[in-house]
């Protein structure tokens, strides 16, 4: 019988043991060490980690108290379950994050000075979601602007000027597909692209987001048939209206993801796309030298009805449950200075949430701006939609041709469904 | 002559240590409390590791917790409303009929590349060791792989040979999506169950089949009599292990298709993992029961249809 | 087809075998499909992100670039992430193979008792247990008892895997004969000496398999450590990934750089394994 080579797996594993308990200790031992304390703060939007790892290594030279951790991958759930999650955060604020604002997971920041610096329509925008009432809980710092990305140079090449009304954006296209230019890329392969998109761009345009929320949320368990207020009776003009949409993309859109959508634009394969301000940049990295620019999507015939999608990309929060709230405090105060807060959103193309927030200049977004300061904008329907509830594969059904009833109408009995049970 | 070598073909011997009864030493009905100490520890962490929390986690099914903060009981409400819940329902027997096609097609693959790379080929090293390199592949750059391959190699080629059927990417076809799937689950699960096949392949000794082939026994009876028989322990492991792993199915499902088109390729799994981020606690740990029950019972299926007929290699 | 070579070689030439043309043909055939992700993820990750954007998987990098890997190396700290790792997988597979071995070994020897059986029976019924059902109360377990760490981790993958394993030794003990063993008691030899000096190496590639199981699974894990781990530095590498894996970022050639990186040890854990793997196994359970 040969040597074991078990025996050889033995010493290995040996050392391998000592290897990694040495480690293990050295990173715990190592927050002491600098006699700094380390405080935690999460942020996992990766487009800007380069950018965040800058402005931390300078806030670390600032002061000589805390030493600022980076948490890009923690389960936020199972911080805020265990009681120990990050201590402050920059973060996305949307549905699912709200859970935690809406059960007093988040603390209260309203004595900051920061915190009134904030425009208040802004702030309420927050308060579209539930809200922890008397607690001013998340500080946004920045919103995206998100609307019609267009290619000038096709647009000038074609003689066409941005339309306004529903018509005018119709004959556009057909003109558009009548000089063998695909007017929109679609991108359906990626469902949320569609959510994101089409979907709010239209919904957004023809009825009162907020409101509509409030009504169905009111009525609960008797969304349905016979109620005054459902997905199946409010919704379906405007999804009829997107429907429209659908023959001016190109044939493979099905099959296309956003990443391709964001190629395809960098090398001028579309005059269009439906995508945010988050595609630009995806858009510049091919390095075609496309030039962008944004409009919102008409779909009435009204130009007073124009309005922006919005969406708070980024916002601060600290939770109750923070090992180091002064530190995180520190940490919430640098990000809201103005060389900081309004650098970051002129360079990444979002928009300011301060009163004194510079405007815009940047010609791709450079149109959002007067609509933004008119408050002329709304929250997209996809938004407040659980998770649990899987509307972008509804929606994607849509598209790819089941009927708009029969999704509708499951969508009403899932919402029922939930409140049935909440 | 040692004891050792002394039974030849291993098959016929009854008394071989799978037999049951009280002889497996000579002072039999005295235990050796060393046994207890071999398995107790190790039974112990388990339970308190992984039964008290699935205990606790079934209790919440009752519940309207999302998972962090208040919560009341609710009593049997999620379980109403999962029976109703016709998008669960669906996914359940989309998952069931994938997971049954899959198993089959998997477990048939991996058995017969086993044969081939237990027998006399050329590069059997090598191509052992290739075969096994799904496993080591992490599950997204499968999906991305695959999902490339799909939307975008796999047509091009379907248009040049002129085949209209696979000229759109099937990933963006309702009807045909599943196919995608259960060609990529078994691409990476067939080195596993290779691996078990060839550890059991390995434990059926030449002599046996010299003796056969001395009797001349084609190479199919071969395969038919004496090997399957030899094996079926190993292969009722790989199909029990195989189904529960296809109806657990999530990542490659998620970066693939991602339950699309539409809900046409929605796995329970999806709904679980979906429905548990997006803080509905309660109702998916009341889905996670059913689905729990209905993998054991599944389970308890399969091993009745094959009792009897499973040997471990003696 | 085992034995097709066999029969009419003449004594002298029977060190020269004659191979089975076909089968090697077809599985060369396979191997090849098998190969294709691979070569992808090292095309990918040799591409500057200007190429790389267009996510075409089979075009050649021109230029060719290793920025990729030095921004992978950074981003997602590789060093401390891959040290994690080893950390938390060395402690898996040793424990598994050990634990999973003598817990078989106890099961298939006391078959006759009914504790035993159903010890095993209660085993496998856990095993389908979804997990999403453990996890919060998990999470909160491992918190209150100081385990959220790759500590706690490593604890929990070797009892998840226990079910597993203990069935995979328990068919392959069935198969090594009971004589051997009487023999050995016989001769005075505690079931303790029995066990580590006789049945464990015996149990050789039945170890080496599930050791490599045992591996595969630990590093590639996403799930757990993402959960138990509370504190961000000591994670691991498959957890720092995610951060490529998000549909809005199309820096290829980055994130197939960091697989690349993460993967390599797999793959040479691997190629070490599977020639105790083969050996064991081309040396017959039994002699």
């Amino acid at each position: 019988m040969s040597p074991s080579p078990l025996s050889r797996l033995q010493t290995s594993r040996r050392g391998l043991l000592a290897a990694g308990g040495a480690l293990a200790a050295t990173g715990l031992a190592g927050c002491g060490a600098s006699g700094r304390k380390d405080v935690t703060f999460y942020q996992s939007k990766r487009e800007i980690f380069d950018h965040i790892k800058t402005l931390l290594a300078e806030l670390d030279a600032a002061q000589p108290q805390y030493r600022y951790v980076h948490d890009v991958a923690s389960n936020l759930s199972a911080g805020f379950a265990r009681r120990n999650p990050p201590d402050v955060a920059l973060q996305n604020y949307n549905l699912e994050m709200s859970r935690f604002r809406e059960r007093g997971g988040l603390s209260d920041l309203s004595d900051m000075e920061e915190a009134s610096r904030i425009r208040d329509d802004i702030k309420d925008l927050a308060d579209w979601y539930p809200p922890y009432p008397g607690r001013t809980s998340v500080l946004p710092w920045s919103v995206a602007g998100a609307a019609v990305i267009y290619n000038r140079a096709i647009f000038d090449e074609h003689g066409l000027s941005v339309p306004t009304t529903w018509s005018e954006f119709t004959a556009l296209c057909t003109e558009l597909q009548d000089a063998g230019v695909t007017p929109i890329y679609g991108t359906f392969a990626d469902a949320w692209t569609l959510n994101q998109g089409m979907f709010d761009y239209t919904l957004g345009g023809m009825i009162d987001v907020r409101t509509f929320y409030e009504q169905v949320t009111e009525i609960g368990e008797e969304v349905g048939p016979g109620a005054e207020h459902s997905f199946s009776k409010d919704w379906q003009e405007p999804i009829a209206r997107m429907l429209e949409l659908l023959p001016f993309h190109q044939d493979d859109a099905p099959a296309r993801t956003y990443n391709e959508g964001n190629t395809a634009m960098a090398n001028g394969e579309a005059a269009m796309l439906l995508q945010g301000p988050w595609a630009l940049p995806e858009i510049a990295k091919a390095e075609t030298g496309a030039e962008m620019g944004m409009f919102p999507l008409p779909v009435t015939e009204d130009p007073a009805d124009l309005k922006i999608r919005v969406n708070i990309d980024l916002a601060l929060w600290i939770p109750e449950a923070a090992d180091q709230p002064e530190g995180a405090r520190e940490l919430v105060k640098f990000f809201m200075q103005p060389e900081v807060q309004d650098t970051y959103n002129v360079d990444f193309l979002y928009l300011g949430t301060t009163k004194d927030a510079p405007p815009a200049t940047d010609p791709r977004i450079v149109e959002m701006q007067s609509y933004y300061d008119e408050a002329r904008y709304y929250m997209g329907a996809s938004q407040f939609i659980p998770n649990t509830i899987p509307w972008a594969n509804y929606l994607q059904a849509i598209v790819f041709g089941e009927k708009p009833e029969t999704m509708l109408a499951r969508l009403d009995s899932d919402w029922a469904s939930l409140a049935y049970r909440a | 002559m040692s004891e050792t070598t002394s039974t030849p073909p291993r098959a016929s011997t009854p008394q071989r240590s799978s037999a049951p009864p009280p002889k497996e030493s000579p002072n039999s009905p005295k235990i050796d409390p060393i046994y207890y100490f071999f398995l107790f520890p190790a039974l112990l962490a388990f339970t308190l590791a992984i039964t008290v929390p699935a205990i606790v986690g079934f209790g919440y099914s009752f519940t309207n917790s999302i998972g962090f903060g208040d919560w009341e009981f609710t009593g049997i409400r999620n379980y109403i409303a999962v029976f109703r819940d016709e998008g669960i329902v669906g996914a359940y027997l989309f998952t069931l009929g994938f997971a049954l096609v899959t198993v089959i097609i998997t477990n048939a693959i991996a058995f017969f590349l086993a044969l081939g790379l237990t027998s006399r080929i050329r590069f059997q090293r090598t191509l052992r060791t290739v075969f096994v390199l799904p496993m080591v592949i992490s599950g997204i750059i499968i999906a991305y792989v695959f999902k490339f391959l799909f939307s975008n190699t796999v047509p091009a080629i379907a248009q040049t040979l002129g085949i209209d059927a696979l000229s759109q990417s099937i990933l963006a076809n309702e009807n045909l999506a599943w196919i995608a799937l259960v060609i990529v689950h078994a691409w990476s699960t067939i080195p596993p169950a290779l691996l078990i096949y060839i550890a059991g392949l390995v434990t059926v000794p030449e002599e046996v089949y010299e003796a056969a082939s001395i009797d001349g026994a084609s190479p199919a009876s071969k395969l038919w009599h004496i090997t399957l028989p030899l094996v079926s322990g190993y292969v009722v492991i790989n199909t029990i292990l195989g189904f529960k792993g296809y109806l657990n199915a999530y990542d490659i499902v998620v970066g693939l298709t991602d339950g699309g088109p539409g809900v046409a390729t929605r796995t329970v799994a999806m709904s679980i993992i979906r429905g548990f981020e997006g803080g509905d606690f309660g109702y998916q740990m009341a889905n996670a029961a059913v689905f729990f029950v209905i993998s054991i019972v599944i389970a308890v299926l399969q091993l009745r249809l094959t009792r009897g007929k499973a040997s471990f290699g003696s | 087809m085992s034995t097709a070579s066999t029969s009419t070689a003449p004594r002298r030439m029977r060190a020269r075998v004659r191979y089975n043309v076909p089968a090697t043909i077809i599985l060369l055939v396979c191997a090849i499909t098998v190969a294709i992700p691979l070569f992808v993820t090292i095309n990918m990750s040799l591409k500057t992100t200007a190429q790389a954007v267009d996510g075409r998987a089979f075009t050649l990098p021109a230029p060719l670039s290793g920025d990729a890997f030095a921004e992978a190396w950074s981003l997602t700290d590789l060093p401390r992430a891959l040290s994690v790792s080893i950390f938390i997988t060395a402690i898996a597979v040793v424990g598994e193979i050990v634990i999973s071995s003598l817990a078989a070994y106890a099961i298939v020897r006391n078959w006759h008792r009914r504790l035993f059986r159903w010890s095993f029976f209660y085993l496998l019924a856990a095993m389908f247990i979804p997990f999403p059902v453990v996890a919060l109360p998990q999470v909160q377990m491992t918190g209150m008892l100081g385990l959220d760490n790759p500590v706690g981790v490593a604890a929990l993958h070797i009892v998840f895997a226990l079910a597993f394993n203990t069935m995979l030794f328990t068919a392959f003990l069935r198969s090594i004969p009971i004589s051997l063993e009487e023999s050995m008691r016989i001769d005075g030899a505690s079931t303790w000496q029995v066990f580590w000096r006789l049945i464990f190496p015996l149990l050789g590639p039945m170890s080496a398999t599930v050791g490599i199981f045992a591996f595969l699974q630990s590093w590639n894990d996403f799930m757990m450590p993402s959960l138990i781990i509370s504190d961000p530095r000591l994670q691991t590498v498959p957890v720092l990934q995610s951060m490529f894996q998000d549909q809005f970022s199309n820096n290829y050639n980055v994130s197939f750089a960091s697989y690349l990186m993460a993967m390599a040890p797999a793959i040479v854990a691997y190629l070490l394994a599977q020639k105790w793997v083969i050996s064991g196994l081309t040396q017959g359970a039994v002699k």
